[in-house]
């Protein structure tokens, strides 16, 4: 189960290339096992195919001579013959008659390459004209490979007939080796042949898994905020993933889309009425008034609120969106000096790359960077700046003000919902704490610090999209 | 002073009529695009309140027309839109402020006055005429310190003026921003408040300028 989960988990190269050189290896190994056999079968054939014909000749040449003894009507005409261990010999026994009291002695009659040695040939009694094959050892350490046929001969019509036994050898190796020669020149050639399947194997599977390469690519864009949908040519096999997948992300932005209308339309609905409710209640003093003034306020906060997390809950499952960070910030400067324009603010944007982008839609970016340096405004007495760098890989953006700051003890309390830490200034007092509630939600964080201003600085971490991060 | 609200909700409408007629303002009313566009284009307004969501025309649109055709009275957005890419979209499109809803009224006036105060070039909120002062936030004229008791009228003669002194001013404009669109008219009365206002003032405050109009300017 371990060794299934593995392969599951291992890489579809890896499973490929697996799956390749493990048959190449054994197509391999069984072709040299087939082929070597069937080789050193037809070498074995061919060479007592050989000793057979000696055999033969040998045999047409035995005669009995005048003293009864064996001889060879003329010399057999191989030249390793008469060369002494030229690795091919013969050798003529008498085989003992029954009424024979002892029996001649073996190799009486045996060629001159055998020198001064015997072959002795197991005692096997081959019936007339049988060939018997057998393997024998042989002079200077050698083996043999042996024939031997039994030869009966009648010299004269009144005598007792004799037998011989006729054997003919040669050395083994003879056999082994062009054997030998052949297999080496045999696992050379499959040894390039297997080389040469690897490397097609290889080629085989970075061609193969290409598309599936560019996929993830294209997936990488997606997340990154370079394309809306996965883009690109496909091969047939993989193209109704990149259809389907790029339905499923239409449809999901739509459902976003939607759901996002559809809480501002809620919120639009219902703010106008507080609207008329809270104006009705004002200028008259009397309780009911007064409880009417804070209720709605109360509201307003609340549809505020719970709006922007609908908002960002829907951000974070849109995938795709990249919204260049200087534009943003530009936009947002310009409005805020039409807003604080009672105020004599200077309100600074610290030079920083164009290419700084947020991985995320422009209205979530918008929304968060436009409390922050609201709140900014409302307390500074008269500068604002706002800087921002890659950091760690995500985007840091800086907001600093020249006003009172925050004491340290405070700055908890101050992220609180609806909580504010002074009531002089007009706001909802959700400005800062509805930042710090919705950067988690698109992966990033808000931290509070001291200002080199003099006030407060508001450090926003937020997901860059770059082209670094494309690929990972 | 004369203020266009465009608003599409009547109850809302009503009350901000209401509020800007007690603040002191002559008040024409919208309650969709089209209208708007309209009234803007052929009235002589010192300042607009104008909501996003109206029908056949929608807010944004009205105002993108108004400054393509050189309108350039102050407008506040006032509006229930309150995100920030929304705000953006409306200074961009050319708005001087921009409320959401719920709203206080005493902002919005306040803010109102701030932009008709800022529109005459004006940095404080104190009017300032020689002895003459009127202070934007209470509707109060002083001269030397004592309080001069004006109708509602007189009171937008004067501050028209204030906020454009120095500057001769035509009958027939004072004409066009002390009423409504839908007031019965007479451009005598205007001669009929100079003349209750220069009573009231010091004299040499409002001269008269002959064939052309009037001019408020600190004495010597």
């Amino acid at each position: 189960m371990q060794f299934l989960a593995i392969t599951a988990r291992a890489s579809l190269r890896l499973r490929l290339l697996a799956g390749t050189l493990f048959w190449i290896a054994a197509s391999i190994a069984v072709a040299a096992w087939g082929l070597g056999g069937l080789f050193g079968e037809h070498v074995a054939k061919q060479f007592y195919g050989e000793l057979k014909t000696h055999l033969d000749q040998l045999t047409a040449h035995l005669a009995v001579g005048a003293q009864g003894q064996p001889t060879l009507s003329s010399a057999l005409s191989d030249p390793r013959l008469r060369l002494p261990y030229g690795g091919l010999y013969w050798q003529v026994d008498e085989i003992a008659q029954p009424d024979q009291v002892a029996a001649p002695a073996a190799g009486s009659l045996r060629s001159r390459s055998l020198w001064d040695s015997v072959l002795l040939v197991p005692q096997d009694a081959p019936a007339d004209g049988e060939i018997h094959q057998h393997r024998l050892a042989g002079p200077a350490d050698s083996s043999l490979g042996v024939v031997e046929r039994v030869v009966r001969i009648d010299p004269r019509p009144d005598g007792p007939e004799r037998a011989f036994r006729l054997i003919v050898a040669a050395d083994e190796r003879l056999l082994r080796e062009p054997v030998a020669a052949f297999n080496s020149a045999l696992w050379l050639a499959l040894g390039v042949l297997g080389g040469g399947l690897v490397m097609a194997a290889l080629v085989q599977v970075l061609i193969g898994l290409a598309p599936l390469r560019k996929l993830r690519a294209a997936l990488a864009r997606v997340r990154n905020g370079d394309a809306q949908s996965l883009v690109g040519d496909f091969p047939a096999e993989v193209m109704p993933l990149v259809d389907e997948f790029n339905a499923v992300l239409a449809e999901n932005a739509e459902v976003v889309g939607r759901a996002r209308t559809q809480a501002g339309n809620l919120a639009h609905a219902l703010k106008t009425p507080l609207s008329i409710l809270a104006n009705a209640a004002t200028g008259r003093d009397d309780e009911l008034a007064r409880l009417v003034v804070g209720q709605v306020d109360t509201a307003k906060r609340q549809v505020d609120y719970h709006l922007l997390r609908a908002r960002a809950a829907a951000a974070v499952r849109a995938p795709g969106a990249r919204t260049p960070l200087p534009a943003v910030l530009e936009g947002l400067l310009r409005t805020m000096r039409r807003l604080h324009a009672e105020r004599p603010l200077e309100l600074v944007l610290q030079p920083m790359s164009e290419a700084l982008s947020f991985r995320g839609e422009q209205h979530d970016l918008q929304e968060m960077l436009g409390n922050v340096i609201d709140n900014a405004c409302k307390w500074a007495s008269r500068r604002v700046e706002v800087s921002a760098c890659v950091d760690r890989g995500s985007l840091l953006i800086g907001v600093d003000d020249d006003g009172p700051g925050i004491a340290a003890a405070d700055r908890e309390a101050v992220l609180c919902r609806g909580v504010r830490a002074d009531q002089q200034v007009p706001g909802s007092g959700l400005g800062l704490a509805i930042v710090d509630d919705l950067a988690p939600l698109y992966g990033g964080e808000l931290a509070l610090a001291d200002s080199p201003l003099g006030g407060l600085r508001v450090l926003l971490r937020l997901p860059l999209a770059d082209a670094a991060a494309q690929v990972h | 002073m004369r203020i266009l609200i465009v608003e599409d909700e009547p109850l809302l409408q009503t009350q901000l009529a209401a509020a800007l007629r007690a603040a002191g303002y002559a008040v024409d009313s919208a309650g969709n695009g089209v209208d708007a566009l309209h009234l803007g284009d052929s009235g002589s307004y010192d300042a607009v309140i104008l909501d996003l969501g109206l029908p056949q025309l929608d807010g944004i649109s009205v105002l993108r027309q108004w400054r393509a055709a050189g309108r350039g009275m102050p407008v506040l957005i006032l509006t229930a839109r309150d995100g920030w890419h929304e705000k953006v979209a409306g200074i961009d499109a050319g708005a001087d402020d921009y409320l959401s809803k719920p709203f206080h009224m005493e902002e919005l006036l306040a803010r109102l006055r701030a932009l008709i105060r800022r529109a005459g070039g004006h940095a404080s909120a104190e009017l300032v005429c020689g002895p003459l002062t009127l202070d934007t936030r209470n509707s109060r004229a002083t001269v030397n310190g004592q309080a001069l008791t004006l109708t509602s009228h007189e009171y937008r003669v004067l501050a028209y003026l204030m906020h454009h002194r120095e500057q001769v001013i035509s009958r027939g404009d004072l004409v066009e921003h002390i009423y409504a669109q839908d007031f019965d008219r007479d451009s005598n009365t205007v001669e009929v408040f100079i003349a209750r206002l220069r009573k009231k003032l010091p004299a040499g405050l409002i001269e008269t300028v002959r064939g052309l109009g009037y001019r408020l300017t600190a004495p010597g």
